[in-house]
């Protein structure tokens, strides 16, 4: 959602097309997985107020160095964390989840190349503590998952792929557990603006629908 | 060529694809990028409408033209 709006204010055409397409995987692969969760037994998702979305994606991005550290930083979190579940035990996700890899790879690498471009440092630290929220604490939930097999790399391990894919120079970060949101995996409070909400319960279209339509 | 957009320097791609392994590799556009990543990314992005069963990218830099169109082969 927060690619698509970018996909006519990217600084060029070619990046104004990357923009729509990475968010159009995006789509296809939340689709996959809330299927796959179905398929696991995992009751519908939590209600539209209460989405875990990272603290990033809570309101849109207004330069471009944003969307240039959350390609780089937090697609690449996503992507390892997928990277896990293929070389984990489920079967229904070792499956489904591996063309997601062939296509995030292209988000991969527009984030790198965009990342020696555009001077996005504070963009990537804010990017790179999520990042490590997400992926949750150590001895936490992902560990356990590990242990059981499900997930192929303990947090120790993610945190170093990210930070191989990442490259560079990456703060040192606390990060305060004790505020820290299991279900959200998350610090900060808060959540998606309304208008994006709208959009993404298609309340907004419904405004240009004929009236009684 | 006088591409600068945004990047300071930047390379002309030809990008090249094929439907079936029986096909010849045909040309079907070109991207300008700064670095071989970003390359890949925009033409995997603007080319990938079509079912490819092969898609490469080549600098046109790299291209050694023999003759062109209204040019004896000499």
């Amino acid at each position: 959602m927060r690619y698509a709006e970018w996909c006519i204010a990217a600084p060029s055409l070619e990046a104004d097309i990357a923009a729509a397409a990475m968010g159009l995987d995006d789509i296809g692969h939340s689709r996959v997985l809330y299927g796959s969760l179905r398929e696991l037994g995992t009751p519908d998702g939590p209600d539209e107020g209460s989405y875990s979305n990272v603290p990033y994606l809570d309101r849109p991005w207004t330069d471009w160095t944003q969307f240039v550290a959350a390609n780089a930083v937090l697609d690449s979190a996503f992507s390892i964390m997928i990277e896990a579940l293929v070389n984990g035990n489920v079967e229904v996700l070792r499956s489904r989840l591996r063309k997601m890899l062939q296509e995030e790879r292209y988000h991969y690498l527009h984030g790198r190349s965009w990342m020696r471009e555009a001077k996005a440092a504070a963009a990537v630290d804010q990017a790179w503590r999520e990042a490590l929220e997400w992926f949750g604490p150590e001895g936490g939930d992902v560990d356990g998952f590990k242990a059981e097999g499900k997930l192929a790399y303990p947090v120790r391990d993610l945190h170093r792929m990210l930070q191989e894919r990442v490259g560079g120079e990456l703060p040192e970060t606390a990060i305060d557990w004790s505020a820290w949101d299991g279900t959200r995996r998350r610090t900060a409070p808060g959540g998606i603006d309304q208008a994006t909400l709208d959009m993404l319960q298609g309340l907004a279209e419904k405004r240009y629908m004929p009236a009684g339509g | 060529m006088g591409y600068t957009r945004v990047h300071a320097n930047v390379r002309e791609y030809d990008v090249f694809a094929r439907k079936a392994r029986v096909e010849p590799l045909r040309q079907v556009g070109s991207v300008v990028a700064p670095d071989d990543d970003l390359a890949m990314a925009y033409a995997r992005a603007t080319y990938d409408e079509e079912r490819w069963v092969e898609m490469m990218i080549v600098p046109r830099d790299a291209v050694i033209r023999l003759w062109g169109p209204g040019e004896s082969e000499s």
